[in-house]
This record gives C-alpha cells, sequence and structure tokens, in this order.
C-alpha cells in the first residue's frame, strides 16, 4: 500500500495552527478525498488544536504541538496530535446540542468538540501515555483522529 | 502562515443598517476583528447589522462563538444580526451547528437588507 506520511511541531500559537490544519488538508487531498471531507478534516485539526493551544496550555506560553498525519490510499485518514499541556476529561465537556441553541446570551460550550466528532468517523482521546523516544522522556496527551475515504 | 480576515463596513438606508462584508477566515486568530466591527456597528445605533460571507471561505468555532455573542448582544439593544450569501462550505457548518434556525439567512444581500427595512418598518 502507498501510505503518505507527514508531520510538523509547531508552537502552541493561534497563528500557527493553521499550518497544522494545512498539512492534514493537503495529505488527505493527495489520497482523493472529496472537497467538502477536506473542508471537515481541516476545521477538525484546526479545532483540535485549538483546543490544545487555548486549553491544554492555557497557562504555558512555551508548549508545542506534534502533528502527524497517515494517509492510506483507498482507506483513510489518520491524524495524531500530541501535547504535554494539561489534561481534562472530555465527559466533562457539556455537550453542545444543536437543538437546545437558542442564542439568547451567546454563551455555548463544547462546540470545537462537537465539530470535531462531527467531522471524524473516529475521535480517541488519551492522556498520560508515556515517551517511548529516550531523547524526550516523560508523558503526553494524544488525540488521534480518523476519517475513511 | 497566518490566516487573514478582512471586513468592509458601510452603513445603509439612512444609518439604520450596518453592512459587514467578511472575505478570509474567520477563526480564533481573525475573530477579534469581527468582535470589534459588530461592537462598533451596536455603537453606532443600527437597527440591524447585514453580514455578508459571500467571500468568507472558512469558519472555526471562534467565528461561530462571535456571530452568536453578536446576535445576543445586539438584540439586547433591539437590533437584529441577519447574515446572506454564504459560501456551501460555512452554509454546512452553520446547518450542522443549528444556527439556520437562530440566524435569518438569505441568498442575497439584498434580500438580507430589504427584510432587516421590513422588520425596522414594523418596529417603528
Amino acid at each position: 500500500m502507498d501510505i503518505r506520511e507527514a508531520s510538523l511541531t509547531i508552537p502552541a500559537q493561534l497563528d500557527q495552527i493553521q499550518r497544522a490544519s494545512s498539512v492534514a488538508r493537503k495529505l488527505a487531498e493527495q489520497i482523493g478525498f472529496a472537497e467538502s471531507d477536506l473542508n471537515q478534516i481541516e476545521l477538525a485539526v484546526y479545532e483540535a488544536c485549538a483546543n490544545i493551544v487555548q486549553h491544554a496550555y492555557a497557562h504555558q506560553t512555551d508548549g508545542h504541538v506534534h502533528i502527524s498525519a497517515r494517509a492510506e490510499p483507498g482507506r483513510r485518514i489518520v491524524i495524531t496530535l500530541m501535547d504535554t499541556g494539561t489534561t481534562f476529561d472530555p465527559q466533562t465537556i457539556p455537550a453542545y446540542d444543536p437543538q437546545q441553541v437558542t442564542g439568547g446570551d451567546g454563551q455555548v460550550s463544547g462546540l470545537g468538540l462537537f465539530l470535531i466528532q462531527r467531522m471524524m468517523d473516529e475521535v480517541r482521546f488519551e492522556f498520560r501515555v508515556p515517551s517511548s523516544d529516550p531523547s524526550q522522556p516523560g508523558c503526553f496527551n494524544r488525540l488521534t483522529l480518523i476519517k475513511n475515504l | 502562515m497566518t490566516s487573514s480576515l478582512s471586513i468592509t463596513s458601510q452603513s445603509l438606508a439612512e444609518q439604520s443598517i450596518a453592512m459587514l462584508s467578511l472575505a478570509g477566515r474567520l477563526d480564533a486568530n481573525t475573530v477579534s476583528q469581527l468582535e470589534r466591527a459588530l461592537t462598533d456597528a451596536q455603537l453606532a445605533g443600527h437597527r440591524a447589522i447585514v453580514i455578508d460571507l459571500g467571500e468568507l471561505i472558512y469558519i472555526s468555532s471562534s467565528g461561530l462563538r462571535v456571530l452568536l455573542t453578536g446576535r445576543g448582544n445586539a438584540r439586547k439593544r433591539g437590533a437584529d444580526v441577519l447574515l446572506c450569501n454564504l459560501q456551501p462550505a460555512v452554509r454546512e457548518i452553520l446547518e450542522m451547528v443549528g444556527f439556520s434556525a437562530i440566524f435569518p439567512i438569505f441568498e442575497s444581500r439584498e434580500q438580507a437588507v430589504a427584510a432587516a427595512l421590513a422588520t425596522s418598518d414594523r418596529e417603528n
């Protein structure tokens, strides 16, 4: 199988995360995802990175996000985001319900996570994963996003 | 690579309507521009704010939140926020998150302006 891969490490800054979503989009484009799917992949990666920057690294200015993408032609794209920021329990995020949003006060929560889950076929959070890289000991958080062709 | 957004503001119908035309990407990095434009439009006392999304190619959850907050703030002042000219990709997101049931959405800016004027006339 002609597997294609790309990876990138960005500083955890909002003005950098479009680089990560573009890498995933370009790789997905190479294996024939439709335009609407490419938009969804780009947005899911953007939202995931934004969550990491704004929440996992909320109190840290020198964090990084490592993005790797693996495109399996005819099958799927697997995108992995890794960070060393604060962990969270996705179950504690209030679920966004598009049927309940009223717009009265403009306050909504869980919108980013809702978009990620709607855009991708599989979303998997793992926290405090021990590093297997001796040059970078410690633990990291890993978010895996999968979209099938 | 950084994202970019441009916003053009106009006053229409003897200052009763603010028209904001957005081009580019509305995301976490650019959303403060729309926040400022919406605040300015509200402070100027417009009865309606029409947001033309004809050249907006991308919207993230940050952009969606600001649209919702802008609408909430406008309504507290008795004004409304209307959207028009949505690109298919942006329309898909708005429909997915349920905003198409909240915001008045029009195919063209002319239709949006006509609707804003009709609402304004009814309330006067």
